[in-house]
């Protein structure tokens, strides 16, 4: 009487015990480490840039992760400078034993942590835009370089503003540089002259002497580049006190550090892949989620953040596709796999490096961006010749 | 002109971050490295008086209020033991600002903030357009030193901190309660530190670590003034427009470090460095 | 040699099983460990110089992350700029030390002058590491400015292999520094420490000593900071700064200043808690060690590790051994005596204090065998003439001569060295040494110490030998200076002073404090250093029953003039004394 219950039961516990043994199997996490500036210059963005991240993730996970297997984030601070950043991409690659690295941070960060991630063979994917051509076998980058994101903002003062002048500020590291570099080569090519170059070191916060350098130079407008967040604050501080207000062009300016800055960023312009106003139903949809998972404590999603989001979702593709977080099978997928985000679509297939859509866009009084002109598909040019 | 009122306001500024460390160093003979932290617990006074909506008055009087009361709890707690020792009341005095950092850290997090400045854009001044609010920190700064210089000269209280000064033994001997005015005075240098840090954020910025170049450049001026409050106006302009002429015309960079550089072959040449005696 | 066998066996307790220690370790720890403990090991290093600057000789130091931050930068540039191989290795440690060398030189003339102060080598030792960060911030791309250098060539080592290789040479390094600070060269640190001023008395250049102790530590931790630099792959101005240098200060306190292992383990034990530990419980770590070392600065001085490993002092290397100090008696050198020359010879000597006049046109002289006993109430400018015999930057105008050369304006190190000894109205011994050591170090000038070994004989002349064994201090040579009685601490001063073999000797009221017995023991020596040794002794002195007991000759003086000269006979008695003294003779 008893025996087919006990069947059935014994069957039902054999198959349960199965799918567990299975399930725990796969149930061990896939690990994003996220080394990022929590302190120092970039303090101001990272916090948007973890909510994306971890917006991404919850969607992921509740879609039922990737390939069965939950993701989980691990976020560690690189105190936005090369010796925190060498500290993190250790801690991350060697005892978190992360599967892949997603994160946007300076340019002295990401450079002395790529040793890290060569020995460690981890992939890497770098979103946030920089002064472009570094390149790793291990890195991917799905954010702007210099190519698409300085002409727009050139061609406008020359033609705009009838700009002959511009006065160049940086902060001095690889970023602050080597975006100047490439501002200046583009604009001498077009005709324009550079009356000045003046650099601080990435914490330095006091621009007094450069503001008065630019007083004397007098020049038609102004272009800055320095790290993201707390010295571009400070900058525009300084310049907005000291009665500046040339056309000025910011190109490392986030919206949502602009917004922090008050009324002090009105007439800035940005060159940028991402606005809040992008009108796309992928956009909307993004925007509202965000909204719903964090409310007040949301940080304006910035083109810092934007392209964080994106590449998770790049990842969970290119795992999905080579169906391994094996990393020798991931970094080939990764050129390949596209991304419909709230920038559009998006495949990182120039050289590691991925064509993006340009906004140039003035920041309003009440801290709102106004997109001016938008430039489809925009090549990033010649990034890694090395790396096909 | 422009050139001008920049040194006249990095001296103002300078002069207003040293004046609490060499109070403090004159009366107590110690050097108090937990300055930059008190320049900071003032700046976030600030940051929390402007995110509660106060006026930037009461934010700078709220700072000045603080400040004081943490000097008190510092001198007694940490500093009472260690007047003999003066190299290790650098170290303790260290220790303890990495101590307030820390939990300034945890209250606040470790970004950068930022607080509104009172007064905005630039005033017209003897025919340059210039900072208004860098201007009126030049007058804070003249009105600071009166007040200190008066409290010192014309004041009881300020004639028994002289006595101090000069010869404490021989004070204690007249009957001068010297633990007393270390007391009050260790409250005054942290209160008027901490109104500095309140007085700085709107020119930049607040993180949990902004003390740190104030206070070598602070405690460079200190050594350079000795313990003469003129001495150390000296050593302001002077070293100040250093810094300025040297950021304007070579680099900023090396402008940064002008200040300590001169002040250490200053003190080379001239041990006593500004001081008159 | 006793001491050879000692070292050995010491070594073999300690050193050894550390060693094995270090080339097993690598088999029980994961690579993320091993590659933490390697940095770790590379700063342990940089915090042993900074025990040997500041635990040992007293000087606080913040820049020494500039010499470590030289190095590293050295190694990066070169192999980022030249290339990497063996050639490109050896010529960037030959660069590092050439830096570290010519740094630690100018460093070393702006802290050490004669007549610095504490205050100000701490100071400059602050300014440094800002000046080298904004050197390198202002050094764009060829220095890397904020971003640092990275991704140059590196030796191709696994990890395992760098942890034996530096763990090793950590293992060395902490025993050369032991050998040296417990060798009686090494013992001139802890009395530069204590008694600056007595240490130039004794005729050691303490300005050269500390300038090359500056450079020799800044070379070690400049090639730290390559040995670093060629490991991590990474290198920023940070590691140049002031608050990586604050940070082995705090290293080096909570673990122990002053004794060789505490540092060591304190830097390995610290830094590799922070890498574990930041990243779970940031601001807690932190603040806990913000907490801990402002409570050792304030509580406990000498360090965590000392109060701790009380227990275990058998291994750790011992800083004073109980052997047995052997004194042999050292023939005194022998002395030409130029039959005209002047033991001591002033000249329209003259000094002010602003208005104040001081002492007014002294003309004064003795010989060899003289007893010259200098009397006047307070305040008439005894001691300051004193000064202006020994130091030559003292008086404000006149003539100097000591045996027969002028000393112009020489520092007193150097007065010294022309044949002076001065003894001070107050004991001005080395209070953290026993006896014996002081002693050693006396003899510095004439029988230079070892610098890696402990001497179990000390030869002294014979009048040393004399005071020692009259006084009693032959017995208590283990003994702590601080332990000691004033009278003892007296004595020993005076041992310690003819142990330089003077020939003039300045003893400023050398019977302050003694006994009656003490006194007539001082007396007999001073007699006998005069008759059978031909030394020129003169005394400032209040008693004057003492003085008319043992000089050859009495000098008063009075309101800064030289009022009475004579033979005991002429002065004692006259009235010019009983005036100036206004009836307290004998006893002021």
């Amino acid at each position: 009487m008893f025996k087919p219950r006990i069947r059935a039961l014994s069957l039902a516990v054999a198959l349960t015990s199965l799918s567990f043994g299975v399930f725990a199997q796969d149930s061990k996490p896939i690990v994003i480490g996220v080394p990022v500036g929590l302190s120092g210059a970039n303090s101001v963005v990272a916090p948007s840039v973890v909510q994306s991240a971890q917006l991404a993730v919850e969607e992921i996970n509740a879609a039922g992760g990737i390939l069965g297997r939950k993701v989980q984030l691990e976020v560690a601070d690189d105190a936005s400078g090369a010796v925190g950043a060498q500290k993190a991409f250790d801690s991350l690659i060697f005892q978190k034993k992360v599967d892949v690295l997603i994160s946007m941070e300076t340019s002295a960060a990401r450079n002395a942590g790529l040793p890290a991630v060569a020995k460690g063979k981890t992939p890497y994917i770098y979103t946030s835009f920089y002064e472009g051509r570094s390149c790793s076998p291990y890195m991917y980058v799905n954010a702007w370089v210099p190519e698409q994101q300085v002409p727009p903002i050139v061609d406008y003062f020359m033609k705009e503003k009838s700009a002959k002048t511009i006065f160049l500020i940086g902060s001095d590291y690889a970023f602050g540089r080597g975006m100047l570099a490439f501002t200046k080569q583009y604009a001498e090519s077009k005709g324009v002259k550079v009356v000045g170059e003046e650099y601080l070191p990435m914490d330095g916060s006091d621009w007094t002497a450069v503001i008065s350098k630019l007083k004397a130079a007098k020049p038609d407008a102004i272009i800055t580049s320095t790290a993201g967040g707390a010295p571009n604050v400070t900058l525009t501080k300084q310049l907005r006190a000291a009665g500046v207000n040339l056309p000025y062009g910011n190109l490392a300016v986030d919206e949502g550090t602009a917004k922090s800055m008050g009324t002090d960023a009105e007439g800035i312009y940005i060159s940028a892949s991402y606005v809040t106003g992008i009108d796309s139903p992928a956009n909307k949809k993004f925007l509202a989620a965000m909204t719903k998972k964090f409310g007040a404590d949301l940080k304006t999603p910035n083109d810092l953040s934007v392209p964080q989001y994106e590449a998770v979702y790049a990842y969970k593709a290119a795992v999905e596709q080579v169906k391994s977080t094996d990393s020798a099978k991931v970094l080939p997928a990764l050129a390949a796999v596209k991304v419909d985000g709230p920038r559009g679509a998006i495949v990182m297939n120039k050289q590691h490096h991925s064509p993006l859509t340009m906004y140039l866009a003035q920041v309003q009084a009440d801290g709102s961006v106004k997109v001016i002109s938008t430039f489809n598909d925009v090549d990033p040019g010649q990034q890694c010749p090395a790396l096909k | 002109m422009n050139l001008i009122f920049d040194i006249l306001t990095t001296t103002a500024i300078l002069y207003i971050v040293a004046a609490g460390l060499l109070l403090v160093f004159g009366v107590m003979k110690i050097i108090n490295f937990a300055h930059g932290a008190f320049l900071t617990i003032g700046a976030y006074a600030s940051l929390i008086a402007s995110q509660l909506g106060l006026t930037p008055v009461a934010g700078f009087l709220f700072a000045l209020l603080v400040g004081g009361l943490f000097g008190l709890m510092v001198e007694r707690l940490v500093l009472r033991p260690l007047y003999e020792r003066p190299l290790d009341a650098i170290l303790a005095t260290w220790g303890l600002a990495i101590v307030i950092g820390q939990v300034i850290t945890l209250l606040f997090g470790r970004e950068v903030q930022f607080v509104p400045s009172p007064i905005r854009g630039t005033i017209v001044l003897l025919g340059a357009e210039y900072s208004g609010y860098r201007l009126l920190l030049t007058l804070v700064a003249l009105g600071l030193g009166l007040t200190l210089a008066l409290l010192l000269t014309r004041t009881r209280i300020g004639l028994v901190t002289r006595a101090v000064i000069l010869n404490e033994q021989l004070a204690q001997g007249l009957g001068i309660h010297s633990q007393l005015v270390r007391f009050f005075t260790f409250a005054l240098g942290a209160a008027i530190a901490s109104l500095a840090g309140a007085l700085i954020t709107p020119l930049s910025s607040v993180d949990p670590n902004m003390g740190v170049p104030w206070l070598i450049n602070a405690f460079m001026l200190v050594m350079v003034s000795g313990v003469s409050m003129l001495s150390l106006l000296f050593a302001t302009l002077i070293f100040g427009a250093a810094q300025v002429l040297i950021s304007s015309y070579v680099s900023p960079i090396l402008g940064g470090m002008a200040i300590a550089v001169l002040a250490a072959i200053t003190l080379r040449i001239r041990p006593k460095g500004f001081s008159r005696d | 040699m006793i001491d050879g066998d000692l070292i050995r066996k010491q070594l073999l307790r300690s050193a050894l099983p550390v060693l094995l220690l270090v080339l097993c370790a690598p088999w029980f720890l994961d690579t993320y460990t091993t590659n933490i403990l390697v940095r770790a090991l590379f700063f342990a290093m940089l915090a042993l110089t900074v025990d040997v600057l500041w635990g040992y000789t007293g000087y606080l130091t913040f820049g020494q992350s500039a010499f470590f931050g030289v190095g590293a930068y050295a190694a990066a540039l070169v192999f980022t700029h030249l290339g990497f191989g063996p050639g490109y290795v050896i010529l960037g440690v030959l660069l590092a030390m050439l830096a570290a060398l010519l740094i630690g030189a100018v460093t070393g003339w702006l802290s050490f002058y004669h007549g610095s102060t504490p205050l100000y080598a701490s100071v400059v030792s602050l300014v440094l590491p800002i000046v080298l960060t904004q050197v390198l911030f202002s050094g764009g791309t060829f220095t890397g400015s904020s971003s640092g250098l990275t991704g140059y060539g590196m030796p191709d080592l696994s990890v395992e292999d760098w942890f034996r290789l530096v763990g090793c040479l950590l293992v060395v390094l902490t025993t050369v520094v032991w050998l040296f600070v417990r060798s009686d060269g090494g013992r001139i640190l802890f009395a530069i420490r204590d008694n600056e001023m007595r240490c130039s008395y004794l005729g050691i250049n303490i300005s050269v000593y500390k300038i090359a102790l500056l450079i020799v530590t800044g070379i070690v931790a400049a090639l730290a900071g390559f040995g670093y630099a060629s490991f991590s792959g990474v290198v920023a101005p940070e590691l140049a700064g002031f608050v990586f240098g604050t940070e082995v200060i705090i290293w080096v306190a909570l673990g122990g200043r002053g004794t060789v292992i505490g540092p060591v383990l304190g830097a390995i034990v610290i830094d590799w808690s922070s890498a574990y530990l930041s990243g779970n419980l940031p601001y807690i770590w932190k603040l806990f060690l913000g907490i801990a070392f402002v409570l050792v600065i304030v509580l406990l001085p000498q360090g965590l590790l000392p109060a701790v490993f009380k227990g275990f002092r058998r291994f750790l290397p011992a800083n004073t051994s109980s052997r047995a100090l052997q004194l042999i008696q050292a023939e005194p050198k022998p002395v030409e005596l130029e039959p005209q020359s002047l033991a001591v010879e002033l000249k329209n000597v003259s000094k002010n204090f602003g208005s104040l006049k001081v002492l007014s046109d002294i003309n004064f002289s003795a010989s060899a065998g003289e007893l010259v006993s200098l009397i006047g109430p307070n305040g008439a400018g005894k001691t300051t003439l004193m000064r202006c015999m020994s130091d030559g930057e003292e008086r404000a105008s006149g003539l100097v001569c000591i045996q027969g050369h002028e000393i112009k304006r020489i520092a007193p190190h150097q007065c010294v060295q022309l044949g002076l000894g001065r003894k001070f109205q107050t004991a001005t011994v080395f209070d953290s040494l026993t006896v014996g050591e002081c002693l050693r170090i006396a003899r510095t000038r004439i029988d230079p110490p070892s610098f890696w070994r402990r001497s179990a004989q000390l030869s002294l002349p014979p009048y040393v030998l004399e005071v020692l064994t009259a006084t009693e201090l032959d017995q208590k040579l283990d003994v702590v200076t601080s332990s000691l009685s004033h009278g003892e601490k007296q004595a020993l001063e005076l041992a310690m002073v003819l142990a330089l073999e003077p020939r003039v000797v300045l003893l400023d009221e050398p019977t302050a404090g003694l006994s009656m017995p003490e006194r007539s023991l001082i007396g007999k020596i001073f007699i006998d250093l005069t008759s059978r040794f031909g030394l020129c002794l003169l005394l400032v002195e209040h008693d004057l029953d003492f003085v008319r007991e043992i000089s050859t000759r009495i000098v008063v003086l009075h309101q800064g003039r030289l009022v009475l000269e004579g033979t005991v006979a002429e002065v004692v008695d006259s009235e010019l004394i009983k005036t100036i003294y206004s009836g307290s003779v004998g006893h002021a």
